[in-house]
């Protein structure tokens, strides 16, 4: 499997992959920052220059990790699932043999590099603007937090992995269902408290980050802090074991309808 | 334990209604060119998918090396090397960069398996050149390559020489008869074009329309192949009471006025014009003749010819 995993990121060899999805975990990272900087000028809004870098990094949470994340995820998806179809390459593996589980499985796991790197980037992205306008606090915690936000948005985003090869169309189509997706997310997390109760517990995203808010509570200040706390009342934010799995769930039915669905297109 | 590599027992594929390979039953043998000849469409790439596991059967069944494949795959596989219709490598790749991928996968830590391949096919090793920039006859030589790479014992390759040039098809051609007859490598070629196969194969499967015509040796479908010495004379049917009268034979056939056909080619062509001359006919042409295996081809198919 290690080598299956290798051998992926070295059929992205001249693509620009890793530097693309870099470059675009510094996307929010930088205008968020001078929203936040200037807020805080004109405003005072902050208490404290923790606080600010700490409003500033649930800014990039919201916006670049659960918005942009799964859409890009989604679309370096198709690029992987698309490859083997478009390059005639399927009947290469299959006589090695490689399996479909097998391919499917070492791309979802590139998924999930990737999906960590953004994170990880889009916090390091915060750090360095961080520094140069306020203190940074709790640097590790951040970190790995946000690698654990990778890994939950990775798992979140395999049913759309599953619609892409579901449909197996052109990358327009699948840039259309990742835009779709994404905004399906924001709409949903915006209007949690009229959804019910069971159905916002199986939509990944808004799950993800009300847990991951709690889970952050006794570390940072939190944004909309009374906002959260009547979502708390509210009996709205999954406990741990809920989380991971409903996650687990959706991601193993995900995998093997995917695994289903690319053996059949492969022959 | 059976003497063949491959043996496929009543194979049979379906798409829907349509049947694309009708009860199979192919018997390819060690160290030998197994030529699986038939127009487009007749169903030898179909055959080649099932042979590998690349498409299941809707019946019968494949055994190769004496094992089914469906169930042996992993144990079977790695000793196979295969090209499948058009060449299929990463564009934005070099050829060595692709073979390294497949090498990789295939668990050949060596480059030199690598690097032997591409001098096997006339390719540079580490060139700079991209797949995506690579003439047809250069994918060719790759994917050939790719199958030749790990020393397989069993080569399946589904019409080889596609895309390749005169000078190319020559290369191609000997230098898989050498590794049948110098490394003992067993392949099974397919190919709708009938020279090749006939200057390769050592056995010959036709198939049409799906179904397993004719399975023979090379030798015995030459030995098939009708025989005869064709004349052309200024009068057939006095040719032919010639022929019954002083040689004694009536095997013979008057295709027109003044061509006939005789059968029996033991028969001394220089004494038969002699004889024809001294009894006033004019000899425009004598000589022997054999059908060729695109006649042969004709008459199993009932068809047209291939090319």
């Amino acid at each position: 499997m290690l080598n299956l995993i290798r051998c992926e990121f070295w059929k992205m060899k001249r693509k620009m992959f890793v530097q693309l999805v870099l470059a675009a975990s510094f996307l929010f990272p930088v205008p968020l920052t001078a929203i936040v900087y200037y807020l805080n000028i004109s405003q005072n809004k902050y208490a404290t220059k923790a606080a600010a870098f700490d409003a500033l990094w649930q800014s990039v949470i919201g916006f670049g990790m659960l918005l942009l994340l799964p859409c890009i995820l989604g679309i370096v998806a198709a690029l992987l699932f698309f490859m083997e179809r478009d390059n005639d390459t399927f009947k290469n593996l299959r006589t090695i043999p490689i399996t479909s589980s097998q391919m499917v499985i070492a791309k979802c796991i590139v998924l999930l590099l990737f999906s960590i790197l953004f994170c990880i980037s889009s916090t390091v992205a915060s750090i360095l603007c961080g520094f140069v306008f306020w203190g940074v606090n709790d640097i590790l915690f951040k970190v790995l937090f946000s690698a654990v936000y990778g890994v939950l948005i990775a798992v979140s985003t395999l049913p759309l992995v599953l619609l892409i090869v579901f449909f197996s169309r052109s990358y327009i189509f699948s840039v259309m269902l990742c835009v779709f997706y994404s905004i399906f997310n924001l709409l949903s997390t915006f209007s949690m408290t009229a959804l019910p109760k069971w159905l916002l517990f199986i939509l990944p995203t808004p799950s993800i980050m009300m847990w991951g808010t709690q889970q952050m509570a006794s570390r940072i200040a939190v944004n909309d802090a009374e906002d959260f706390q009547n979502f708390a009342q509210m009996g709205l934010i999954p406990s741990t074991p809920q989380l991971f799995l409903i996650l687990g769930a959706i991601g193993t039915v995900s995998l093997l309808l995917s695994v289903y669905l690319y053996k059949k297109r492969s022959e | 334990m059976s003497d063949y590599m491959i043996e496929t027992h009543n194979l049979t594929k379906k798409y829907g209604d349509q049947t694309s390979v009708s009860d199979l039953n192919i018997h390819v043998k060690k160290g030998r060119i197994y030529g699986l000849l038939g127009r487009n469409g007749a169903g030898k790439t179909t055959t080649m998918k099932m042979l590998l596991g690349l498409t299941a059967p809707t019946s019968g069944g494949v055994k190769i090396f004496g094992k089914p494949v469906y169930g042996n795959e992993k144990k079977i596989l790695p000793r196979v090397g295969s090209l499948i219709e058009s060449p299929g490598f990463y564009p934005n790749l070099t050829a060595t960069e692709n073979l390294k991928i497949f090498a990789m996968l295939r668990g050949i830590k060596d480059p030199r398996y690598i690097k032997s391949a591409l001098e096997l096919v006339n390719l540079p090793y580490q060139d700079k050149k991209l797949y995506s920039q690579y003439s047809l006859g250069m994918k060719q030589r790759l994917a050939i390559a790719l199958a030749v790479m790990h020393d397989p014992e069993l080569l399946v390759l589904d019409e080889p020489i596609n895309g390749l040039d005169p000078i190319g098809i020559a290369e191609v051609r000997s230098f898989i008869r050498e590794l049948c007859d110098v490394r003992g490598k067993t392949i099974l070629i397919s190919s709708h074009i009938l020279s090749e196969i006939s200057l390769l194969a050592d056995d010959i499967g036709i198939i049409d329309h799906g179904r397993l015509l004719e399975e023979e040796s090379l030798a015995e479908l030459e030995q098939k192949n009708r025989h005869y010495i064709h004349f052309t004379v200024s009068d057939s049917k006095q040719a032919a009471n010639l022929l019954k009268t002083v040689f004694q034979t009536r095997i013979f056939e008057i295709t027109d006025k003044n061509n006939i056909q005789l059968m029996e080619v033991n028969l001394p062509i220089a004494s038969i014009t002699r004889c024809f001359v001294e009894n006033g006919l004019e000899v425009s042409e004598a000589h022997l003749c054999e059908d060729t295996l695109e006649d042969y081809f004709k008459k199993v198919t009932g068809g047209e010819g291939i090319a």
